[in-house]
């Protein structure tokens, strides 16, 4: 349903994202994680056309149920994105408008995009908002956001994301912001409307546990590039790259009833330390001389000369 | 203001040790303006907390965010003075002026967001000379060597004490933000979220820092997470903490593995968990925090706790001993 192909990112010389291939078939549910700076988020801006000069956006190919996003003009694409295409972000209070009711801003896209006016409008927005679990959904449309909790604002948000059924949500972030009682909460909520709307659900964030609970398929992302690809939970059982593996062995999880964790030494390389071979060379625990000179393709899933094969950190 | 029973003496603590610190029904209350006539509300932020911390352990205190660990933490580290209660560090009071002076001094912080915690306009020796220039009388040669030897010890170079914070990354930053904790070699101290803005590979370093330093200079920590999978690690003992006060306190391993109180069950099992075999049947707890301005009478958990009974609505339940740990429900 969606394929990216080869997305560039770069502002100025640094590049964010640096050749992504990703796909998504319909109503399935991908997890994109990695650590910050990894260019999860980034990628999927760079796909709703929210990068603004002087970044830049390249890609070889860049398609939503067939149609080149590329060739698209700017009115033509938002008029598909926020329509099929929704997104969520992680601070729901800073993506609302202070100043309008959230009923406002609910019947707002409603008629933009589906040419609801009135009192259909009210009615369905109601509606959304007993969807997304709110509870006295008739009167929580009279109020602004700055009156909801964080939780609450957060189902506002998955509201508006959904007022247009889309075909593919991406959730940046969601749950990040919220405590653990309301992130399952929402984490439900997204899986029930995932598989009631039979929408596509692409889940960024940093949370290997969350992606492990919610997605089918992964993706691990390193200083822009995917480093890793494929189903749950036989990535995380059995990592192929020393990367994933890495961040595997780092989770408290991981090292029950030892007093030290496994850390992963290093940072990731900024834009004035990015290696010319392999971008995890500098911190991998296996890096050979060839790793420092070329940098890995994605073969079978994995971008690296020397996977790790039949080892796993469970 | 509300005589809750004396439980002073915390599940888990060692005996034979001394405590450094023990606190005693410790409450913090706020009194907030609700509009020009409206009369004044009080929050019970910290309602009647009681524990001890002996030499090199770690209390971890667990709670979603309005639970009071916060404000516990202003009141351990004698920032702010507590309504009521009792707080002795060392075995002295530190609602004695004389000795806050000294006791502030065997309390450090370390704080959740590494980039807001350090002075921007100092470089990295200035910063943690400080301390050492304000309390002690040593002079600069010595301060130096000090603050080499705990530089060493976090994992910073001898080059970067003369860089200023914009010039590192979070985690570099949040070692810098625990030498300064570490520069007077305090008795105790109290980390309040200190790994939650880091990335996994970087929290993975600073679990260890935090790790080691105990082992070296038997600290003792009060570790504030809402991260259950770090408390896991790092604690030996739990406090889980509800709207101002303590529902389970106990040994680690007991509260993890057995989990009593409905809330701590529920905040274990909404956990996600990295492995099949380690989730654990969802508890589903509906509805979110109660205003503190207007808290439910009887159990403060009892409109969204699934066990919940009618006397629950009437009667506070107390701490008492259940299966080796300190629980607050009448319900068990």
């Amino acid at each position: 349903m969606l394929e990216i192909r080869d997305l560039r990112v770069r502002f100025g010389a640094f590049p964010a994202v640096d050749g992504v291939d990703l796909d998504v078939a319909p109503g399935e549910v991908l997890g994109i994680v990695g650590e910050s700076g990894s260019g999860k988020s980034v990628s999927m801006m760079a796909l709703m056309g929210l990068i603004d000069p002087p970044g830049q956006v390249n890609a070889a190919a860049l398609r939503f149920q067939g149609q080149d996003l590329l060739g698209m003009s700017a009115s033509q694409r938002r008029r598909l994105i926020g329509k099929d295409v929704a997104m969520v972000f992680q601070d729901a209070l800073a993506s609302l408008n202070p100043s309008y009711t959230v009923g406002h801003q609910l019947e707002e896209v409603l008629r933009t995009h589906l040419g609801l006016r009135g009192a259909a409008a009210r009615q369905r927005a109601k509606e959304l908002l007993e969807q997304v679990e709110i509870p006295d959904a008739a009167s929580r449309l009279k109020a602004y956001p700055h009156e909801l909790s964080g939780g609450m604002n957060q189902r506002v948000m998955i509201a508006l994301a959904i007022a247009c059924s889309p075909k593919l949500l991406i959730a940046d972030e969601p749950t990040t912001a919220l405590d653990v009682t309301i992130q399952a909460q929402i984490m439900d909520l997204l899986l029930r409307l995932q598989r009631e709307q039979g929408m596509a659900l692409v889940m960024i964030t940093h949370d290997l546990a969350v992606v492990a609970e919610m997605a089918q398929r992964v993706a691990v992302m390193y200083a822009g590039q995917v480093v890793e690809t494929g189903p749950l939970p036989e990535v995380f059982e059995a990592p192929k790259h020393p990367y994933t593996a890495a961040l595997m062995a780092a989770i408290p999880e991981h090292n029950r009833g030892a007093r030290r964790l496994q850390a992963l030494p290093g940072i990731v390389p900024g834009a004035l330390d990015r290696p010319t071979g392999c971008l995890f060379s500098p911190r991998c625990a296996r890096v050979q001389p060839h790793c420092r000179e070329a940098r890995p393709d994605v073969v079978e899933g994995v971008r690296c000369f020397y996977p790790l094969i039949e080892e796993s950190v469970a | 203001m509300n005589a809750a029973p004396d439980k002073s003496v915390a599940a888990g603590a060692s005996a034979g040790t001394a405590p450094l610190l023990v606190a005693r029904d410790l409450a913090r209350h706020y009194r907030v303006s609700r509009g020009w006539f409206a009369p004044k509300a009080t929050v019970r932020a910290l309602d009647g907390v009681s524990f001890s911390l002996a030499p090199g352990k770690t209390l971890a205190v667990v709670g979603e965010s309005g639970c009071g660990k916060s404000t516990l933490a202003r009141a351990l580290t004698l920032i702010e003075t507590p309504t009521s209660g009792d707080l002795r560090i060392h075995g002295r009071d530190a609602a004695d002026a004389s000795a806050r002076q000294a006791l502030r001094r065997d309390v450090q912080m370390v704080f959740q967001n590494p980039y807001s915690a350090l002075n921007p306009r100092k470089t990295i020796a200035s910063t943690l000379a400080e301390p050492l220039v304000i309390n002690t009388p040593l002079n600069r040669a010595e301060r130096r060597e000090r603050i080499e030897a705990l530089a060493a010890k976090v994992g910073l170079r001898q080059e970067h004490l003369q860089r200023y914070p914009h010039m590192f990354s979070g985690g570099q930053r949040q070692r810098i933000a625990i030498a300064r904790a570490m520069v007077m070699q305090p008795g105790i101290v109290v980390a309040d979220e200190p790994t939650s803005a880091l990335d996994l590979s970087i929290q993975a370093q600073i679990l260890n820092l935090f790790m080691d330093l105990q082992e070296e200079f038997g600290t003792g920590y009060v570790f504030i997470s809402h991260n259950l999978a770090v408390v896991e690690h790092v604690a030996d003992e739990v406090m889980v903490m509800y709207l101002g006060r303590v529902v389970e306190h106990g040994d680690k391993r007991r509260v993890f593995a057995h989990p009593l109180h409905p809330y701590t069950r529920a905040l274990i099992s909404a956990t996600p968990a990295l492995r099949p075999a380690d989730r654990r049947q969802r508890i589903r707890i509906h509805g979110e925090l109660p205003s503190p301005l207007k808290p439910p009478t009887g159990c403060a958990f009892h409109q969204r706790c699934p066990m919940a009974i009618a006397r629950c609505a009437e009667v506070r339940p107390e701490l008492r001993e259940v299966d080796g740990r300190l629980v607050a429900c009448d319900v068990l």
